[in-house]
């Protein structure tokens, strides 16, 4: 080697280290950043690997396609209409009213009337239990509880139910389709047709009902047997007297005497009904009734008495006006013989009804004239009833009635009153 | 972020995909009681109307769901002396009749009528569907339905209107009585509609 080129060498060498140590030292820098950078991408990598780990196993852990989609949803609804349409239905229903009542000659006075709840069961097509309790406030504040009814429905055929228990009477109207307070029209029941009146109420045995084509027409009947009523008597001037007809169901039938009974109706044309009722059958007085206090002792020996219902009713609906009415007359035998013999008695009862919806308007204006004759003159009565509702809604109902009411003078019969009421049906 | 996305199960496309296949088995819901057998959806609304009204204030449709029109339909045709076929009958068209009316206006912003002919005539339609409610004079069969002849009646309204409240149904405000979508009928469409629609003003209106 030539000093020359060992000088060139080292001068070489003495320019490339100047060049490079700087970029030596920046090439440091420059790699620090990097490192730095590939461990924060590392880490970032890693947050995303886990989040993918964990969303992939929540989508296992759910039904991630369309189709288990579709699958788990049709599920659900199944399992919603498992609860909607069971083989077994459970029904509440109902009504309730409270109002105001101001006679003539006494105290206006808020009341509530009753609370009636309506149990239906029902297993498919098959057979039902309708019952109906009524809860009552009595004026000195007791609550009372009765059994309305209690039947089971068993819906044979297209043609015939069978109904056995306790039933309202299906003689006549009033009593087994008119007398809840949201379907009344007015606040009182005809006179008569109430507890004790002319109109047996309910029954406890076995019904059969349905409905048939007659031609053009259409019919439904009513037959039953049942324990029947239980009469009450009261001694007065020295004498026994018939007092009333007990015509509600009885658990028991304490003269071993049945009845039977029944109504048929025809409908010749839409909206008019026709219906007869008749029952027959013995009745036994089974309490006497104390004059004074009205209270009733049980007493036995009396003899079977013979025991007559017949009744008609109507009732024509057109357009915004309902027309209906019915007469019932029950009449009891004499007994010459037994204890509490006495003659025989006869209750009878009639009303017709108008009552005309406003059209295009909620309210309803209704007149009412009932006759009812009992053998005890005293309560005796003659009726006009007249009547504005205000229907909120077809089941929620605002009534004002006010009775005139023809009795013998200064009897209970004879007093007038004015009556306000809020009905409710659920 | 994620987590909150991840609690909405499916995508947005696949809820939206789903919605036609839930419509349709809400249908078999609604009509899953296998009891008691489907009845005739126009005697039903014609028997309704004559029976359903004799002894209280007509319930509106409404009132209960299909269940409960089960429980009350099989009393009230003891009470009211129905056979089994027409409970039946009634029953089909109440549980037809039961669903919600909208209240808020639906829009429908273009009615297209259809072009080739309806298979039932206007006439036909009314007097099938509508009838039991409208009344044959149009002057309406039941409280809470409209007389059609009056001249500020509701055939007083446009075309689209009334073939909006026929489509989805129509209650005014504190009626009694609603106008079920499609009188009840659910097999009445859009040209039926227009047809019968027709009727009532070639018939009712002056
Ligand atoms: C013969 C009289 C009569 C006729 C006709 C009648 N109902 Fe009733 N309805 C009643 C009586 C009475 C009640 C009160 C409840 C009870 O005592 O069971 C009632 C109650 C109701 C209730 C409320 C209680 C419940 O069970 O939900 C509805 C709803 C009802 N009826 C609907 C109808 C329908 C629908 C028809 C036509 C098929 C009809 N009613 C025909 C007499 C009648
Ligand atoms: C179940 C009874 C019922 C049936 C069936 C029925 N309607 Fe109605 N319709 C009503 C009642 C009630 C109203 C009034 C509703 C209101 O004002 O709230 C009404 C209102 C109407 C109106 C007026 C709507 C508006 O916007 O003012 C038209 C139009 C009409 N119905 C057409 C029809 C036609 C067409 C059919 C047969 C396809 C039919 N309806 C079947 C009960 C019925």
């Amino acid at each position: 080697m030539t000093k020359t080129s060992k000088k060139l060498r080292l001068g070489f060498l003495a320019l490339a280290a100047g060049l490079l140590l700087p970029g030596i030292v920046l090439a440091d820098a420059e790699y620090d950043a990097l490192q730095a950078q590939v461990r924060d991408l590392a880490a970032q990598l890693e947050a995303v690997q886990r989040t993918l780990a964990q969303i992939e196993q929540k989508q296992e852990e759910i039904p991630g396609t369309q189709e288990t989609a579709i699958a788990a949803l049709k599920q659900d609804i199944a399992d919603a209409s498992e609860w909607r349409t069971p083989n077994s239905l459970i029904h509440l229903a109902g009504y309730t009213d409270v109002g105001y009542i101001n006679p003539e000659n006494g105290d206006g006075s808020f009341a509530v009337g009753s609370f009636s709840p309506i149990f239906h069961f029902q297993y498919r097509d098959i057979v039902m239990l309708e019952s109906e309790l009524e809860i009552e406030l009595s004026p000195d504040g007791e609550t009372e509880l009765t059994l309305e009814y209690l039947a089971i429905d068993y819906f044979l055929n297209d043609y015939v139910t069978v109904v056995a228990g306790s039933f309202l009477s299906p003689i006549g109207q009033f009593r087994q389709n008119l007398h809840p307070s949201w379907i009344n029209k007015l606040a009182s029941a005809p006179p008569g047709f109430g507890h004790d009146g002319a109109a047996p109420t309910s029954d406890l045995g076995l019904q059969l009902r349905g409905a048939f084509p007659l031609g053009e027409m259409r019919s439904n009947y009513s037959v039953y047997v049942s324990n029947g009523p239980e009469l009450n008597a009261v001694f007065e001037d020295d004498e026994f007297e018939l007092e009333g007809i007990a015509a509600e169901a009885f658990g028991a039938d304490a003269d071993g005497e049945k009845v039977v009974g029944g109504r048929f109706a025809i409908l010749p044309m839409a909206g008019l009904e026709i219906g007869v009722s008749a029952v027959t059958g013995k009745a036994t007085v089974t309490g006497l009734e104390d004059e004074d206090t009205g209270e009733v002792t049980e007493i036995e020996g009396a003899i079977a008495r013979d025991y007559d219902v017949v009744g008609a009713d109507f009732s024509w609906m057109w357009k915004n006006l309902n027309v209906r009415g019915e007469y019932v007359r029950s009449k009891v035998g004499e007994a010459l013989t037994g204890t509490t013999a006495s003659e025989g008695a006869t209750w009878k009862s009639w009303y017709t009804q108008a009552a005309w919806r406003i059209p295009a308007t909620k309210i309803e204006a209704v007149v009412r004239y009932t006759d009812f004759d009992s053998p005890h003159s005293s309560e005796d009565q003659q009726q006009w009833a007249l009547g504005l509702n205000y229907l909120i809604t077809n089941s929620f109902i605002v009534k004002g009635t006010y009775e005139l009411n023809d009795g013998i003078a200064g009897s209970r019969a004879d007093n007038d009153r004015l009556m306000l009421q809020l009905a409710y049906g659920f | 972020m994620f987590s909150r996305q991840s609690k909405q199960i499916f995508p947005a496309w696949v809820r939206y995909a789903l919605l036609p296949a839930l419509a349709l088995s809400m249908f078999s819901v609604a009509t899953a009681a296998d009891y008691p057998q489907p009845g005739d959806l126009a005697k039903g609304s014609m028997l309704w109307a004559e029976n359903c009204g004799r002894c209280h204030q007509v319930r509106n449709p409404q009132d209960l769901r299909d269940d409960q029109w089960i429980t009350t339909a099989f009393p009230m045709s003891i009470r009211a002396g129905l056979t089994g076929g027409e409970t039946r009958d009634i029953l089909t068209f109440l549980q037809a009749s039961n669903a919600v009316i909208p209240t808020a206006a639906v829009t429908v912003t273009s009615v297209t009528v259809a072009t080739d002919a309806p298979v039932q005539s206007g006439k036909e339609i009314y007097t099938q569907t509508c009838v039991a409610c409208h009344g044959a004079d149009g002057k309406g069969a039941l409280p809470g339905a409209p007389d059609f002849a009056l001249a500020s009646g509701p055939l007083a309204k446009s075309d689209d209107a009334l073939t909006q409240s026929i489509l989805y149904g129509y209650q005014s405000p504190g009626s009694p009585m609603p106008m079920p979508a499609k009188g009840g009928n659910p097999s009445l469409d859009e040209s039926g509609v227009a047809a019968v629609l027709k009727y009532l003003r070639d018939t009712f209106s002056h």
